[in-house]
């Protein structure tokens, strides 16, 4: 199964992709979790949270061509359900529109009927991704606040 | 999201035609035209004047996948509806129930 998540963002492509890729930045609007990697073809990420003893999850970065394009594989380990669903894909492509950027989040190799969780957390960590780079703050509605983390007051 | 984004796509959602779309494309994403139109008792022509009004709105993103053209739903802008119009609104309610909780464990 594959999900297609689109959001236009007024930036440039480079502070995006710095955005997608910072571990500091990525954690201000994916409810807290910190992303760690060196970013080079192959390597390897993990996503972690100041509050969590385990790892949220993990994969490899097949393809980076930054400020382009990152295809990542992506296993989550946060619940046994979301374990279960084993390895898909996330593709982010940046394309310059005009004055923004045009996001698009791919998230495929998705199991049919299988746990939305994966991948129902994207409308609201794009959404939060536009409110920091357009405002340079972070959104504070009641749904962004549900994994509230110290770094945030 | 500037106001003319947010007219779209409230436009787009005041039609039960072009929310059935979605609803459809919830059920079961990555859909044809064909097999879209299936679904509905209105022309092929209907059908994609009512997914172009989408597509302008961003709820619905197409991607080709060799000859065919799928529609995806994109729930963002709906997303970003929320936070811009609702949970705004709603913020006061959830908090005003925090305090009475607070009230009520307080006084037991």
């Amino acid at each position: 199964m594959k999900k297609v998540y689109e959001i236009y963002i007024k930036t440039t492509p480079e502070r995006l992709w710095e955005a997608i890729t910072d571990g500091e930045m990525r954690s201000k609007y994916q409810f807290g979790a910190h992303i760690t990697s060196d970013y080079t073809p192959g390597s390897r990420y993990e996503l972690g949270h100041p509050n969590s003893f385990v790892l949220l999850g993990e994969g490899e970065n097949l393809e980076v061509d930054p400020p382009r394009r990152l295809v990542q594989s992506a296993r989550y380990m946060y619940s046994e359900d979301v374990r279960r669903e084993g390895t898909s894909r996330i593709t982010w492509e940046i394309e310059p529109v005009g004055d923004s950027c045009r996001l698009t989040v791919i998230h495929d190799e998705l199991r049919d009927g299988g746990d939305e969780h994966i991948y129902g957390g994207w409308p609201m960590i794009l959404s939060g991704l536009k409110t920091l780079l357009e405002t340079g703050e972070l959104l504070t509605t009641p749904g962004s606040l549900m994994y509230d983390t110290p770094s945030r007051s | 999201m500037d106001v003319d984004e947010d007219d779209r796509v409230f436009r787009a959602l005041a039609d039960p035609t072009r929310r059935y779309l979605l609803d459809r494309l919830f059920a079961r994403d990555g859909r044809t035209l064909t097999q879209l139109e299936s679904e509905l008792e209105m022309t092929r022509f209907g059908v994609m004047k009512h997914l172009r009004v989408l597509e302008n709105a961003g709820l619905v993103v197409t991607r080709r996948s060799g000859r065919e053209k799928l529609h995806f739903l994109n729930p963002v802008p709906i997303r970003l509806l929320h936070d811009r119009w609702i949970d705004k609104y709603t913020e006061r309610q959830v908090s005003a129930l925090t305090e009475l909780k607070k009230k009520l464990e307080e006084t037991a």
